[in-house]
């Protein structure tokens, strides 16, 4: 996290009166970024397959992946149809910025190392062993939480998965849509 | 393919353009007039000069893609190619996605080809608190009608689609008014991707009309290049430092072109004509560039249906309604423009985005859904959410974009126009598009629900496809970047030509503001270049 997030991060708490909670997340955010960056804890190439997500992003999505779409997945294909959701968010995140992906990767680190997963996920084993239920608490809680980061966090993710799902041509049945027009 | 390729034909028969990512070495070029940005402003204003006789440099960052790239109209392809920052882009603080176009044709070549001449009481705000002299009505009408000539604008005739329809019926059973959008385009197939480009050549974008001329009068089109700084001795701009970009446009390939010119013309669009001004360190006593940018700060409501009504297809925006434009005068209570968005699940997902098996159950309902749009009408009035363009460590721009309990207040009611022409238009249900937000199901339930929503960010979801001012226009140095005429008030051969001009957002989708006011402005800097 660079220093104009945690600054921005600390006012928004302090705000609400939350000082105590919003100096231990910054604090925290803040010696993820750098031990992100420093000890390559979190690695920085991209897994096998793919553009830009590394491995720790990969565990990461799929475990969110199936829980934000839930309903959607034609039942018995889930496994294929997160693989296609994981494979076109990479593509999408490989055209965005440089600093729109910077960003994103952030946010990616503090999900996927360790020490900053458990206190601000609330999950505190790995993503592989992440029960739906606890997928979904750590949702609601970054969704409703007083920190304007992870509340910014929540929404990136919840708008980027479908976006990456409703692209491909397996998605369309289920919202109706018939595919655009031959021409 | 359905139609010929305008493009390709071009080039066939010799039009003269480099693609930036194909480059071998670095290049120089020279033109009378280097236009940087090939949107709105800078096709409109291309165009002229070259008809004049200059000769004429475009150049734009984003890829070249036309008619046969845009069949067969995947959201997935086109999106990431077609939009700023790869449609990453958004506000500093998250919180507003920012839609703006980024290829050649600019934003018209993804718009949805609703055409609005600038309203009136805009024009005077601007001549009464911005000291803006002689784009009153009068003097700008024979503009408007010269480019709604040019690019065929005329009301949509055919049919609104099921989505567009419900505020027709919505306003009529209430007594509401609402008119039929005027549209540029000729022989459409009412197909209704015109975000994703369109395939037939029908929308008059920039892409198929001014640029397709410019490169017919001899001028010259440079792609996948990013003006990065423009190079400045005194008063005057001596060139341009331009970085080639690798073919997704993501980042610099490591060429470089620098073009040389007798005359500049900035037209970029918001956040970026500004962009290129502070990274060039242009001469600013007044601190202006980049300051007061607006957004027409958007919210939605979708309603669910019995009927099907289609969203994805059929033309995006035939209806809209002006009923809260104006009720307050120009700078009163926040006031808006509705309108729809067309619902191609991909941009439908993210709009009515959410978790597990709710979201599930609205995508499912897609074909019955009514999305709704308010535009916010930002910056006429001292309270109104402002934005300011600043730059990252890399040199590119961020929207510093605030909201305020003025523009909160408008969203709200913006919530409750929309809920109640909804239901009275027939709605089962609706949702004011806010996470804590349920699907309602009366008018009655929605006011009460409508009323106790917390106005804040990232719960409402908030977003912008205008993006306006940011180099204001003034005759007073203080109040503008450039004089009325899009005369840089302190470099001499600079002109702005885009809608980083307005001292304000429009208050109407803006490119036939733009247009007009382009054309009217090129055609009196070819006087000036001529004398
Ligand atoms: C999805 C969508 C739908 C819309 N629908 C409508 C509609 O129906 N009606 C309407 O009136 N308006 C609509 N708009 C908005 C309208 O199209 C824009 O307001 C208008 O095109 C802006 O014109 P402009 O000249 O200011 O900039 P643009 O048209 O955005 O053009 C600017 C161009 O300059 C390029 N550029 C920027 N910086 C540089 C640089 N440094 N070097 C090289 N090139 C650069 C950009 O890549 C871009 O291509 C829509 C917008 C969106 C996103
Ligand atoms: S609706 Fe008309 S203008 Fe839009 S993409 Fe289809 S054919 Fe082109």
């Amino acid at each position: 996290m660079n220093a104009s997030n945690n600054h921005n991060l600390a006012l928004a708490v302090s705000r609400r009166g939350l000082l105590k909670f919003s100096l231990m997340g910054s604090a925290m955010l803040a010696a993820a970024g750098v031990t992100a960056s420093l000890s390559g804890c979190s690695s920085s190439q991209p897994d096998t397959g793919y553009q830009v997500l590394r491995r720790e992003d990969v565990s990461f999505l799929s475990a969110l992946i199936p829980v934000v779409m839930q309903g959607t997945f034609v039942a018995g294909k889930e496994a294929t149809a997160t693989q296609l959701t994981l494979q076109a968010f990479d593509r999408n995140l490989a055209h965005f910025s440089p600093e729109v992906l910077k960003l994103m990767q952030q946010l990616l680190d503090v999900l996927g190392m360790a020490f900053t997963r458990g206190p601000l996920t609330g999950v505190w084993g790995s993503w592989d062993s992440a029960s739906r239920e606890e997928v979904t608490a750590f949702l609601e809680r970054w969704k409703n939480s007083s920190i304007s980061l992870l509340n910014m966090g929540y929404s990136s993710l919840v708008q980027l998965i479908p976006m990456a799902w409703y692209g491909q041509t397996e998605a369309w049945g289920h919202c109706g849509y018939p595919g655009p027009p031959t021409i | 393919m359905p139609v010929p390729d305008i493009f390709r034909q071009g080039i066939a028969r010799g039009w003269k353009t480099y693609d930036g990512s194909a480059l071998e070495q670095d290049l120089t070029l020279e033109a009378d007039v280097a236009i940087i940005g090939s949107g709105a402003g800078g096709g409109t204003t291309a165009e002229i000069l070259s008809a004049a006789g200059f000769k004429v440099l475009i150049i734009e960052e984003g890829p070249l893609r036309t008619s046969d790239d845009f069949a067969p109209l995947r959201e997935n392809k086109a999106y990431p190619a077609l939009y700023q920052e790869g449609l990453g882009r958004m506000s500093k603080n998250g919180a507003v996605t920012i839609l703006q176009g980024r290829a050649v044709g600019g934003t018209t070549t993804v718009n949805w080809t609703s055409s609005f001449r600038t309203p009136k009481p805009t024009l005077e705000h601007w001549a009464k608190e911005h000291a803006v002299a002689g784009h009153d009505e009068a003097s700008m009408a024979p503009w408007f009608a010269k480019m709604e000539e040019r690019l065929g604008v005329a009301k949509w005739a055919v049919p609104p689609n099921g989505n567009n329809q419900v505020i027709a019926d919505g306003c009529d059973a209430l007594g509401l008014k609402h008119d039929i959008i005027p549209r540029n385009v000729r022989g459409c197939w009412n197909l209704g991707y015109c975000g994703l480009g369109c395939p037939t050549n029908a929308k008059q974008s920039m892409l198929v009309t001014t640029i397709p001329a410019t490169l017919d009068n001899n001028g010259e089109l440079l792609y996948l290049a990013r003006v990065n700084r423009l190079q400045i001795e005194g008063s005057r701009v001596v060139g341009l430092e331009c970085l080639a970009m690798d073919e997704r446009c993501v980042a610099p390939n490591g060429r470089k072109i620098s073009v040389r010119a007798k005359h500049y013309v900035l037209s970029g669009g918001g956040i970026n004509s500004p962009a290129v001004l502070l990274r060039s360190n242009a001469p600013d006593p007044h601190q202006l560039a980049g300051k007061r940018t607006f957004l027409h700060i958007t919210n939605f409501s979708a309603a669910r249906f019995a009927q099907k009504l289609d969203p994805f297809a059929g033309a995006p925006q035939s209806v809209y309604s002006d009923q809260f434009q104006w009720h307050d005068g120009a700078a009163g209570e926040m006031s808006y423009k509705i309108e729809v968005a067309p619902m191609q699940p991909v941009f439908a997902s993210t709009l009515l985005a959410g978790v597990g098996e709710q979201a599930a159950a609205t995508m499912a309902a897609l074909p019955h859904i009514n999305f709704m749009l308010a535009l916010g009408r930002d910056g006429f009035h001292p309270d109104s959410a402002i934005g300011n363009v600043e730059l990252r460590d890399d040199g590119s721009p961020i929207l510093d974009y605030q909201m305020t309990d003025y523009s909160w207040d408008g969203v709200r009611r913006a919530w409750l126009s929309m809920a109640e022409i909804q239901f009275a238009a027939g709605a089962q249900q609706v949702w004011p598009v806010h996470v804590d937000a349920p699907w309602l199901s009366s008018w009655q339930e929605a006011k009460a629900a409508i009323n106790s929503l917390p106005l804040e960010l990232y719960r409402a979801r908030i977003g912008s496809a205008h993006v306006m001012g940011g180099c204001g226009m003034s005759e007073d140095p203080k109040l503008g970047v450039t004089d009325s005429l899009g005369r840089h008030h302190q470099l001499e051969n600079l002109s702005i030509h885009d809608g980083s001009l307005f001292p304000t957002s429009i208050g109407a989708n803006p490119q036939l503001s733009i247009y007009g006011l382009t054309a009217k402005l090129a055609s009196q800097l070819v006087e000036r270049l001529k004398a």
